[in-house]
């Protein structure tokens, strides 16, 4: 890539290059790639569907992939602080926008998640996902510094106060999966910091709770889960076309562009896009975009296991909980492991506002990960 | 990233391993702390929190980092094993993928209406068999229903075909693939077909009902987008052999005329072949003589009708010029007509045999009645004569025998308008024939505020009135099979059934005599030329002038026509046989009068399909059967019986006021010069 650069190169760019984790930028691009892949595999399809010009939601999508990637890299070029100015920054604007959805936002599908601006409808949740881990992650990390024990609650008091009034946005939008997400991240963000375990699974039992009174208090919510748990009560069409999808892919797949189900399914490019992957490229290449996420996921973890910056140990993590749970809920309600929720894959599914999110997410990963000296980028 | 730091600007302290450092060496400037070289100084102040706690706290972190990863780990592996079982170990299995991504209109439930058509009869609609339920034929959707004569010659076959449309959008290379099309289908433009598959539609018809072959060398060329749909071709193996009764299809498949039209949804849906009364031998041997007499009389067309007296089945209907059913694009509109029900012409003297039968059922006739004929009889604007009359009084007899207007209108006059007008309702005369043909047509008759004594007169011998050559042998089949009327039905019955019921219109014993009559006609009268031994033909001639002209008729344009009926002792057939405007020749004697023109080719039709039909011509029993049919020119007349016909309505007289031109409106009267009509009919 950049084979000119020295080691010895005192430029940014040069010590970004030897400090960033070349692998998971490997991986990464790996994941654009397949993303280019997919969505001119299901693309097609869709636009056919609802008559939009085929080139332009292809170009589209190339477009917003090509900005992930840029963003991806002008992210990791920041130091932690920048990192955390930046979450800060995003978790700001984000909490504003959407709670600016809603009174202005665009109704799609029932829900008020999105706000136009030209070219693409933006959800601001998306951005609130990772910056809001940062933020996180740095609320717990000064807690720790504190001496007195009323400060050191005061912190975690704050963030555990910003979660409450993410989770009062989201559940207004409704969008309870990104709610689920982002929840899940924080309560993970707890554990790492080493919350007593009693403390650890109160939360646990009380995010149950909360599933527990949301099948019984949001109907969509208890549709979904009915479904899934008894297929035969209701419309399950478009998890069981995916099913079928795979099935047709078996080991090796039926061929790119040689799928059915992307006529099939509305959503084939975005939420259901790893069922196109399962059809046209079977379990060999669905296996291993699988892979790309664990790694990027486990390798991200285990790169902070010696880092001794509480605040980089725990945005980290964070965010590499935030990835691995939205890629983890996205294959496992396509392949009807859990009850379907409405989730991209990162980079893989066609939508320029969550690759771009994703991207933000991603590019402090790796701005994290980089390897540093007592916190000093090498 | 854990060795010791030995490039940190204070190598006496500790490196703190949670604070965090500036990116130039320097220490960061935490909120709250002093500003610069304060790194000693924090370590000294924070000293309350034991390195040691943090140590415990960094390991903790570890263990639970270690817990996380598991955890994720876990989730995908989960991912992972079900993957594996959806693809490869327990794939579902896709249903009806195909048939989802086109969705087949649900099958319409059969209505088993009565064919809907504009055209179709209204007086027989209650008398129309339902067609029979259509049957479900899954996988046949497309087959229509074949069309055979009554012995299952097939009229009408459809064959597989298939259509040829493109979607341009999946059309990479427009030019090429209409060259390469042109290679198999020689008929495309190539210049119009690359204009259509260069274009932004979704789908172009670019071939219609290709063979099978020719499908399956489209489809070798590999031309991505293109598609074919399965489509038929509707053939007609005999061609022009009834061809006004098939009617059609047009590109779609849909009928256009006749009995395809008639049947259309009949045909579309129920794919059982639909069996025609039709015979195609006795068709045939019908064409041939009318084709000769055509040419023969130089007639710029022709008609020619088989029926079966006793079920109403119409076994030939032939008319001429005609055209080859499988290219009923291209037919003329006088191709297409269906002269046999979808003219009106003026019956002319054929309609004498109503009269007569009219009047010997209503009793108010009998055969020794005398019919004044040694003058014309003028009423109105109208002048009755006869032609090459006699010019003397007539028998009962002798007014069919020699086919005197004079002596027909005398007896329409002595039966009067009302019951004249109630004979003929009965008869269907003023109704469409209710044959399943969407052609049939309206009659023309005057109104009842408008059937004057002329008209009762005129019409006494066919003449103010038009009908189709169908009413006419209907209203025939009723006088000799006994007094039945029927309904003339184009669909074979089936053989074991019981014969229609019909609708009783006369006594029988008017039917035996009028039988006696219209055999007089063939053996002693103008009918002469239609005998064929052993086959007691029986008929009248009717001869009418064609209605056109200023003067309301043209003089020398005619319609020839034979009604007959054989044999006349048990009467099975009726053969009409119509020429239009048929010229004389030399063989005539100069006359173009249905006696000459007609008569022979009906009698000529007679002895052809009467073998076909199973019925051989009686000799050994000739002279019986003739002696019983025979019956005398002048009958003497039972003592005390009056011979004139008391006459109830108003002596038509010269005195009687002239009806004011336009009067009369009906168009076949409309006769109107100066001096009157003299309507020569014979």
């Amino acid at each position: 890539m950049m084979p000119t650069l020295s080691r010895a190169d005192p430029s940014l760019l040069g010590r970004w290059w030897w400090t960033v984790d070349r692998w998971t930028m490997l991986a990464i691009a790996t994941l654009i790639f397949f993303g280019y892949v997919m969505m001119l595999a299901a693309s097609p399809a869709v636009a056919e569907r609802i008559h939009t010009a085929r080139d332009i939601f292809i170009l589209k999508q190339v477009i917003f992939l090509a900005a992930a990637g840029v963003v991806v890299v002008g992210v990791s070029l920041l130091s932690p602080r920048g990192v955390r100015r930046l979450a800060l920054a995003g978790c700001t604007l984000a909490l504003v926008l959407t709670a600016l959805t809603l009174v202005a936002g665009t109704e799609i599908k029932g829900a008020r998640r999105w706000i136009s601006v030209p070219g693409m409808s933006l959800q601001p949740s998306e951005f609130l996902k990772p910056c809001f881990a940062v933020v996180a992650a740095w609320l717990l990390s000064e807690g720790l510094r504190e001496t007195t024990r009323a400060k050191r609650l005061a912190w975690p008091g704050l963030a555990l106060l910003i979660a409450g009034l993410i989770g009062v946005l989201l559940k207004s939008q409704p969008d309870m999966g990104m709610l689920a997400v982002i929840i899940g991240v924080f309560i993970i963000q707890l554990f790492v910091n080493g919350l007593n375990l009693f403390l650890v699974a109160g939360l646990i039992a009380s995010a149950i709770g909360g599933a527990v009174a949301a099948y019984f208090t949001i109907s969509h919510f208890r549709s979904r889960v009915d479904r899934f748990l008894d297929p035969s009560t209701g419309d399950n069409w478009q998890v069981m076309r995916a099913q079928e999808a795979f099935g047709a892919g078996g080991l090796l797949g039926r061929g790119p562009g040689e799928g059915h189900v992307k006529d099939l399914i509305p959503d084939a490019h975005a939420d259901f896009v790893f069922a196109v992957a399962g059809e046209e490229f079977g379990l060999v290449i669905c296996g291993l975009i699988l892979l790309v996420f664990a790694f990027i996921v486990l390798r991200a973890l285990s790169r902070v296991l010696n880092d001794h910056d509480p605040f980089v140990v725990l945005a980290t993590a964070g965010l590499a909980s935030g990835f691995g749970l939205q890629a983890f809920v996205n294959m496992a309600s396509t392949l009807r492991l859990i009850p379907t929720k409405g989730m991209t894959l990162p980079f893989i599914s066609y939508g320029g506002s969550s690759a771009l999110a994703v991207a933000l997410g991603v590019g402090m990963l790796l701005a994290l990960t980089r390897r540093r000296q007592n916190g000093d980028l090498l | 990233m854990s060795t010791p730091d030995d490039t940190a600007p204070q190598p006496n302290a500790a490196p703190d391993p949670t604070s965090p450092v500036h990116r130039f060496g320097l220490p960061a400037r935490r909120a709250g702390a002093p500003d610069a070289g304060s790194t000693l100084r924090r370590e000294d102040t924070r000293g309350v929190a034991p390195a040691q706690d943090r140590r415990q706290a960094m390991e903790k972190t570890r263990e639970r980092l270690v817990f996380a990863a598991a955890g994720f780990a876990l989730l995908f592996s989960a991912v992972a094993v079900k993957l594996t079982v959806a693809t490869v170990i327990a794939p579902s299995l896709p249903k009806e993928q195909t048939a989802q991504r086109r969705p087949e209109p649900a099958p319409v439930a059969p209505p088993p209406a009565a064919p809907a058509d504009a055209a179709a009869p209204q007086q027989a609609a209650a008398a129309v068999p339902p067609p029979a339920p259509p049957k479900p034929a899954p996988g046949e959707h497309l087959v229509r229903a074949s069309i055979t004569d009554r012995n299952g010659e097939i009229l009408a076959i459809s064959l597989p075909t298939a259509s040829v449309f493109a979607n341009p959008r999946e059309m990479i290379d427009p030019t090429d693939a209409a060259a390469k099309l042109k290679t198999v289908l020689k008929a495309i433009d190539v210049a119009q077909v690359t204009k259509r598959l260069a274009g932004g539609k979704q789908f172009v018809y670019l071939a219609r009902q290709i063979t099978p072959r020719e499908q399956l060398a489209v489809n070798n060329l590999g031309i991505p987008g293109i598609y074919f749909e399965p489509t038929e071709r509707r053939r007609y193996p005999l061609g022009r052999v009834a061809a006004q009764v098939i009617g059609g299809v047009d590109v779609d498949g849909k009928g256009v005329a006749g009995v395809e039209k008639f049947f259309e949804q009949r045909l579309a849906e129920d794919h059982d072949k639909l069996q025609l009364s039709i015979d195609v031998r006795v068709q045939a041997a019908v064409r041939d003589e009318l084709v000769k007499a055509v040419a023969d009389f130089n007639a710029i067309a022709g008609c020619g009708i088989v029926m079966d007296v006793r079920t109403g089945e119409v076994l030939a209907m032939v008319n001429l010029p005609d055209y080859d059913a499988n290219d009923v694009g291209h037919a003329t509109e006088d191709e297409r007509k269906n002269r046999a029900v979808w003219g009106n012409y003026e019956p002319g003297s054929t309609f004498k045999l109503q009269t007569a039968a009219m009047t010997l059922d209503s009793g108010i006739g009998h055969l020794w009645n005398i019919y004044d004929a040694s003058a014309p009889i003028h009423i109105g604007r109208f002048s009755i004569s006869d032609f090459e009359g006699k010019h003397r009084p007539l028998y009962f007899p002798e007014v069919l025998a020699y086919s005197s207007n004079i002596g027909a209108a005398h007896m329409a006059q002595s039966v009067g308008a009302e019951r004249q007008r109630e004979w003929l309702g009965k008869m269907g005369m003023f109704s469409r024939i209710g044959i399943e043909l969407p052609e049939a047509s309206r009659p023309i008759f005057p109104p009842v505020n408008n059937w004057k004594e002329a008209a009762t007169l005129t019409i006494g011998f066919g003449h103010g009135i038009a009908v189709s050559p169908l009413h006419v042998v209907r209203g025939t089949s009723a006088i000799a099979n006994g007094g039945l009327v029927l309904r003339p039905t184009i669909l074979a019955r089936p053989v074991d059934a019981a014969p229609p019921a019909g609708e009783r219109i006369m006594q029988q014993s008017t039917s035996d005599v009028m039988r006696k009559l219209m055999r007089l006609v063939v053996t002693d009268g103008y009918g002469k030329t239609a005998e064929v031994p052993g086959y007691f033909v029986g008929g009248k001639t009717g001869t009418a002038e064609k209605v056109g002209g200023k003067s309301g008729y043209k003089k020398h344009a005619n319609i020839a026509a034979f009604m007959s009926v054989f044999p006349m002792n048990a009467p099975r057939y009726a053969v009409y046989m119509m020429l239009d405007e048929p010229k004389a020749n030399s063989t005539t004697h100069g006359y173009a009068t249905a006696g000459w023109v007609a008569a022979p080719a009906a009698g000529r039709v007679i002895g052809r399909i009467g073998p076909m039909l199973g019925l051989l011509p009686e000799t050994d029993t000739a002279a019986a059967t003739q002696a019983s049919l025979a019956i005398a020119l002048q009958p003497g007349h039972p003592p005390g019986a009056a011979t004139t016909v008391a006459k109830p309505d108003s002596k038509p007289a010269p005195a009687k006021p002239p009806a004011k031109p336009g009067d009369f409106k009906h168009e076949a009267a409309l006769a109107q010069p100066a001096g009157g009509v003299t309507l020569a009919n014979r």
